[in-house]
């Protein structure tokens, strides 16, 4: 079953909004959406969300359900931003909500008008049909059809049947011509008898049979160093599903790296530290998994602050996806100029609970792409140049990875 | 003229030894002893029958295989807190300061993740120590604690020691003495002015190792300023220099620059240089012409010039040079390494007669690089052996080594009260020293340095200190009961925007500069004459320059540009000296030189076993030996190679051959190039007339006349008309031969260090050598012509070795685009790249060297065993520390394959990358390898062809530019351009 937000919202405990002033941190949504229209689930998402929820009760700062009732757009807007402005002002609703919650000023946002338009339609209409389509997104994956050995046994029941209604219908057959009947194991070491005694057939089934085996065993060596599925158990039992699935944070937002660096590196345990000061337990595991973090950094969740002098721990990771010295990858040049998107070769990532190695990492594997792969030329003046020239020479063909140079060796191997 | 021209590259190839033509057949020197090793009779006696070896090898087979199906569960480490400015996987670069006492240089630092890699130029040109010293910085040698009497102690308790030694010596009065290097930084100076006032009676004393304290004395004595003139060789027209080796370690590593730029041949004339010396320097080998004079003929011809300049009839050896410097005033520049006052005086007159002052040298612009002075440190020397020195504190120094009397010092030393050394190193000083307060490498430090007038260059650390060093000063304060020498320094230049000149690691700033008086001293005059004997004489060499780097494996594996030997120094000698004393080298049967040995004695000091390499371009009946070995405590590597020169100091020289002979790690005679005709070379006057001289095409005889070598070719062509075509130029004009792209390719590349045993057998692994070929160009025609004398003719073309041309040429993988490796590899691990480049797949290797035998330009190296974490080879790539160094975008290559120059391809990827993600092309000054943005001089330039804003695609249509053996018509995107000399 899929969790929806509200779900997830309700265990999350707050038990002190001391640290409120600590939560500048504000989760950052990367995805490079621009649209003419402010979007308000986007600004809500982006800004709001480390201290608020809608309907799920208090967080850092109070629950949004309804709040465009409670109060005054024009007052919302004046709060949202500058709320200490409008405290010194000496407004009595600002002044009590302050004082309510512990005296914690909550982060300017200086929001254009249309911004601050779009966000204030968007908390009037709380977001029912995100978490649906969540949903959703999840469920189809049951419909995949069924696995290779599941056919063959199907084939081989009905191969079976058909033996035994063949060798019924002779019997049948027979018995009405008053010959000896036979059971059906007597007809199949009788029939294979009969087409063994031809050393042509012999020589098919030896040559069958050895083919086989050569595939098997092909396949067994080619299969050596390739880890596909690899799915090993990670120090903390984070979820992709539910960081970058159900709540819909960017990949980048954590892999900061991938569009700049070769590497698209595990994040550091402060950017975990970015949600987690405030969110300190966790849908599944409680605050087990989230403590794990909290040991590594030297953070003390009760009393929300960082531990003077703790020796810190890092928190180590077991690589999944291990490509081998002798090949160089850069990830900025697929996600960055390749714009291809990480599930290309990761799989379903927001969909795992635990992450697992989705493509083989082999040679062929990458050369297939580069063959496949249409090269991004628009836009991009490194290529304008080179463009021209290379759809003459290409006239009315793609141009792909491999056209320009993409699976020589000293590209990837030096 | 130049046809007639012979080219060698050892005397045993000008003595047309068969050995060399052996040589020039294989590529790999040895045989594989098969026939050996089954004609050994005691091999069926073995236990291990054939079963049992095929049962072995079945099981490690099938273990080995079984082991490999198992894949290895590998970490991923986050930083707990990641640092901004560091991205995995993405370099950082830092302007800093690079300065040991010795070397100067503002550098550009790159670094990943925290580690410095690599060294490049920032405001001023490196030299090869300067792009090695990165390593240095990860040698494990280096003192990791404070030490006290040779035990390791901690910081508080020596400094609460010192501190209370220091006060006792103040109340009685006691004298401290600071015997530096020069000190560059102005907020060092001012620290050591702080300390004199904390404690009353201090003296500071610099001295430089190789000293150049005559000439400061010289210009004191005549111009009332202590400091060195800046040079400027672009502006001279007629350069004399009197054994100042200006291009190789003769003060700044600018003068490489300024000196190319003067002598473009493009502009129709170049700068003239002469140089007279007795041993042969890099800067004599690129000279137009060269004097081989004794050392002791020195003074009396500089004297003889100046009065030739005064109307006075010059020695016929240095006519010409008179003649043209009388008629180049002010455009000329004399220069001299003589560290004798009166000598220099008479260089400061020469110059002033010219009028070379403020034209071409400045002394109201002065340098501020070397500031030693001799007479301080001998009265130094005098007091400490006096018993008035109370406590003294070295820094930057090693006068134990450095100090041609370092008894005398060691003496004084045992009757100081307190001792100090803030060495790196436990060094031949330190050991003798109480307290060892190691100082930090200039990578991990704070600084400033001020080289020259109003020119001030910033240091800062690029990596958090490695071991528990403390920089010299943050001790100096610490002793002071001060700390924080970053904001101390931060103040001293209150007036300047810190974050940006921190950013681009220099600043300018008005100076005031003492007054220059006029000359008005008298000028000394020497006599002409010649000591008789032999006269010995200290040189410097390109790689290990005054030894304080002799830890560092990279440079002592840097053959000698002119020697062509590593790992050692020995006794460079003329042949006919060398003949006269009955003693030779001879290459034994794998191609490796011997020498025979000598005893030999200078100044009182001897030396026994001295190994002599027969030098060409040595002055007869001089000796030189260069210093910077013979070091005993600088470090595994650095340990027990050659002798000591710093001791013997220049001087008269008493030689006895003794027997035995000595194994040199020369690779001069390494993968030669079988004989064929690589130089080309012509004349200024030559190339004016015909942009082509020396330059002509081969071409071949053909039914349809004749046709160059690309025209009768049976290769089909590559097509590069799309996407780049990167393409290489090396200007031979401009190539001085000073290595530092040797160092910035190991550096780049991951190359390995061998050792001196394996690069006897000719296994060194350096992607790039420069190949030294002399020539000389005596002969009957040239005689009649110039009205030579039979009697000089005949013994200038017997000893040719005597004063030869020297020409350099870097050669690295040429990337043919008709590669013969290619075809030949049966594996394809060897291929053709679209944008002109020859790859190479360590990981496809089966290690046949097919491609080695192959290659007509002998660039391919095979890995002979595994050069990384193995204790036979115990260089940086066998150490926790100097792995550290090691170019993470770049593999380490294994055992039993094939390597050579991939043209940087991972810096081509990386700027390529850089342009797609800022989608822009590639800017010229951004296509850059590790050679050519090492390149002092911009002799190896390198871009895309294919880009008209790229300037190497003039460079490939110019007249000068050819191919390497062009009539085997592999189409190399590598290509030279002819040499031109500016003589007649």
């Amino acid at each position: 079953m899929q969790p929806k937000i509200e779900d997830i919202f309700n265990m999350i405990r707050i038990n002190n909004f001391k640290s409120c002033i600590l939560l500048l941190a504000v989760v950052f949504t990367f995805s490079f959406q621009t649209s003419a229209q402010p979007d308000g689930a986007q600004i809500y998402k982006a800004n709001c969300t480390a201290c608020h929820m809608i309907g799920g009760g208090r967080l850092v700062g109070p629950d949004l359900q309804g709040i465009t009732e409670k109060r005054t757009k024009d007052w919302l807007k004046k709060w949202i931003n500058s709320s200490s402005e409008l405290i010194a002002s000496g407004d009595a609703d600002a002044i009590a909500i302050f004082e309510e919650y512990n005296k914690s000023v909550m982060t300017d946002f200086y929001f254009s008008d249309e911004d601050m338009a779009a966000l204030l339609v968007y908390l009037e209409n709380p977001p029912v049909e995100e978490v649906q389509v969540a949903s959703a997104a999840g469920a189809t994956e049951h419909d995949k059809g069924m696995s290779g050995s599941t056919q063959m046994m199907i084939v081989a029941l009905v191969l079976l049947t058909l033996v035994f209604i063949l060798t019924s219908v002779k019997n049948s057959l027979k018995e009405s011509l008053g010959q000896e009947t036979e059971t059906v194991p007597e007809t199949l070491k009788n029939q294979t008898e009969l087409f063994l005694a031809n050393n042509i057939n012999k020589l098919f089934v030896g040559l069958f049979i050895m083919i086989v085996v050569l595939k098997f065993a092909f396949d067994a060596m080619m299969g050596v160093g390739v880890t596909t599925n690899y799915q090993p158990v990670q120090p903390i039992a984070f979820s992709h599903k539910i960081h970058a699935g159900d709540n819909s944070i960017d990949c980048n937002y954590c892999h900061t790296s991938a569009r700049t660096s070769k590497h698209s590196a595990i994040p550091s345990a402060n950017i975990c530290m970015n949600c987690h000061a405030s969110i300190v337990s966790g849908t599944t595991t409680g605050t087990t998994e989230i403590q794990k973090i909290y040991d590594a950094i030297g953070y003390d969740p009760e009393t929300r602050t960082y531990i003077e002098g703790y020796e810190q721990k890092p928190i180590e990771w077991v690589k999944i996806h291990n490509l081998p010295d002798l090949a160089y990858f850069n990830h900025s040049q697929h996600v960055t100029v390749g714009q291809l998107e990480c599930q290309e070769c990761h799989g379903a990532i927001e969909e795992m609970d635990v992450v697992k190695q989705e493509s083989e990492l082999t040679m062929g594997w990458c050369i297939e792409c580069h063959r496949e792969t249409e090269v991004k030329m628009e836009g991009n003046d490194y290529y304008t140049q080179m463009h021209e020239k290379m759809k003459e020479k290409y006239a009315g063909e793609k141009i792909t990875v491999d056209k320009m140079g993409g699976l020589e060796c000293g590209k990837c191997h030096y | 003229m130049t046809k007639a021209k012979k080219y060698w590259k050892g005397l045993a190839e000008l003595n047309n030894d068969p050995l060399v033509d052996k040589l020039k057949q294989n590529e790999f020197v040895e045989e594989i002893p098969v026939d050996e090793f089954l004609g050994d009779k005691e091999l069926p006696a073995s236990s291990t029958s054939r079963r049992d070896f095929l049962k072995f090898l079945g099981f490690s087979t099938a273990a080995a295989t079984l082991a490999a199906c198992e894949t290895p569960i590998n970490k991923a480490i986050p930083y707990v807190i990641k640092p901004e400015e560091i991205t995995p996987g993405v370099a950082n670069y830092y302007a800093t300061t690079m300065y040991d006492g010795h070397d100067y240089a503002s550098v550009l630092v790159k670094t990943r993740e925290g580690r410095p890699i690599k060294i490049d130029a920032n405001k001023s040109a490196t030299n090869a120590r300067i792009q090695a010293s990165v390593l240095s910085l990860y040698d494990s040698s280096r003192l990791k604690n404070p030490m006290k009497g040779g035990v390791d102690t901690d910081w508080s308790t020596a400094d609460a020691e010192i501190i209370a030694k220091l006060n006792e010596i103040k109340e009685n009065g006691g004298k401290i003495a600071i015997l530096s290097s020069t000190i560059l930084s102005p907020s060092t100076k001012q620290l050591i002015a702080d300390f004199s006032a904390a404690y009353g009676n201090v003296s500071h004393i610099q001295m430089d190792a190789v000293s150049y304290s005559g000439m400061l004395d010289a210009n004191e004595a005549s111009f009332g300023v202590r400091v060195l003139p800046t040079y400027s060789f672009d502006k001279a027209e007629v350069i004399v220099s009197f054994g100042a080796d200006f291009l190789g370690n003769w003060l700044s590593t600018d003068h490489a620059k300024q000196y190319v730029t003067a002598r473009n041949p493009k502009n129709g004339k170049m700068a003239k240089h002469y140089q007279v010396e007795s041993t042969l320097s890099l800067t004599g080998s690129n000279a137009d012409d060269r004097v081989q004079i004794k050392p002791s003929e020195q003074a009396g011809l500089l004297s003889n010039l100046y009065s030739a300049l005064n109307g006075g009839t010059a020695d016929s050896r240095i006519a010409k040079m008179a003649n043209d410097l009388a008629n180049n005033a002010g455009k000329s520049i004399v220069v001299c390494n003589s560290n004798d006052a009166q000598v220099q005086t008479l260089v400061n007159a020469i110059n002033n007669k010219l009028g070379n002052y403020e034209n071409t040298m400045s002394l109201s612009n002065p340098s501020y690089l070397k500031q030693g002075n001799d007479a301080e440190v001998a009265a130094l020397l005098e007091e400490m052996n006096a018993g008035k020195i109370a406590a003294l504190i070295t820094y930057n120094v090693n006068p134990s080594y450095t100090l041609q009397n370092a008894a005398a010092y060691n003496a004084g030393l045992a009757k100081v009260g307190l001792t100090i050394s803030t060495s790196l190193y436990n060094d031949e000083s330190a050991a003798k020293m109480m307290y060892a307060c190691p100082d930090n490498h200039n990578l991990e430090s704070w600084g400033d340095a001020n080289p020259s007038n109003g020119v001030y260059t910033l240091m800062q650390p690029t990596i958090s200190p490695l071991f528990k060093g403390r920089q010299f000063q943050e001790s100096m304060m610490a002793w002071m009961g001060k700390s924080d020498y970053h904001t101390y320094l931060q103040n001293t230049y209150s007036s300047i925007d810190w974050n940006k000149s921190v950013h681009d690691g220099y600043f300018t700033q008005n100076q005031a500069a003492s007054t220059v008086s006029s000359f008005a001293v008298a000028v000394p005059s020497f006599d002409l004459g010649k000591a008789d004997g032999i006269e010995f004489e200290m040189t410097e060499k390109i790689s290990m320059g005054d030894g304080s780097q002799s830890n560092n494996p990279w440079l002592q594996e840097l053959p000698d540009p002119l020697s062509r030997a590593c790992w050692d120094n020995y006794l460079t000698m003329s042949a006919s000296t060398a003949r006269d004393l009955g003693i030779t080298n001879w290459n034994v049967s794998n191609g490796a030189l011997n020498g025979n040995m000598v005893n030999i004695t200078v100044n009182g000091t001897t030396y026994n076993n001295v190994p002599v390499m027969i030098q060409p371009g040595q002055a007869v009946g001089t000796v030189a030996m260069a210093v910077g070995y013979g070091r005993t405590a600088a470090g595994k590597c650095g340990d027990g190679i050659g002798f000591n020169a710093f001791t013997l100091g220049n001087g008269t020289a008493t030689l006895e051959v003794v027997g035995g002979e000595y194994e040199f790690a020369a690779t001069q005679l390494h993968h030669t190039m079988m004989g064929r005709d690589i130089v080309k070379e012509t004349t200024l006057a030559d190339f004016i007339n015909d942009p082509y001289a020396g330059n002509h095409q081969v071409t071949y005889a053909t039914h349809d006349g004749f046709k160059p070598a690309s025209e009768v070719t049976l290769w089909d062509e590559f097509d590069h008309s799309t996407g780049h075509f990167w393409n290489m130029s090396i200007d031979l004009t401009s190539c001085i031969g000073c290595s530092a792209c040797v160092i910035s390719c190991h550096a780049e590349n991951n190359v390995p260090v061998v050792g001196k045993e394996e690069v006897r057998k000719s296994r060194d692994m350096h992607w790039l050598r420069i190949d030294r070929y002399f020539s000389s160009d005596m002969t009957k025609e040239l005689s009649a012509e110039e009205k030579i004398s039979a009697i000089t003719m005949y013994a200038e073309m017997e000893e040719p070795s005597g004063n030869p041309e020297t020409v350099f040429q870097p050669v690295m993988c040429q990337h043919c685009n008709h590669a013969p490796c290619e075809t030949v590899c049966p594996v394809a691990a060897t291929s053709h790249g679209s944008e002109g480049q020859n790859h190479m797949a360590y990981n496809r290797c089966v290690g046949t060297r097919y491609c080695a035998n192959n290659c007509p330009y002998k660039v391919r190296r095979f890995n002979w065993f595994q050069y990384s974490d193995n204790d036979k080879f115990d260089f940086n790539m066998n150490d926790d520390h100097g792995k550290m160094v090691l170019n993470p975008d770049v593999v380490v290559r294994s055992r039993g394959v094939i390597e050579k120059c991939s043209m940087c391809i991972q810096k081509i990827q990386e700027i390529k990358l850089d342009a797609k993600k800022a989608g822009t092309r590639v800017a010229d000054a951004d296509a850059q390898t590790a050679c050519s943005s090492a390149c002092p001089t911009n002799a190896i330039v390198f871009g895309d062809v294919n880009d008209d804003t790229h300037q190497v695609q003039a460079m490939k249509k110019d007249t000068r530019s050819y191919a390497l053996l062009e009539h085997l018509n592999t189409d190399p995107s590598v290509f030279y351009q002819t040499k031109i000399r500016n003589k007649a």
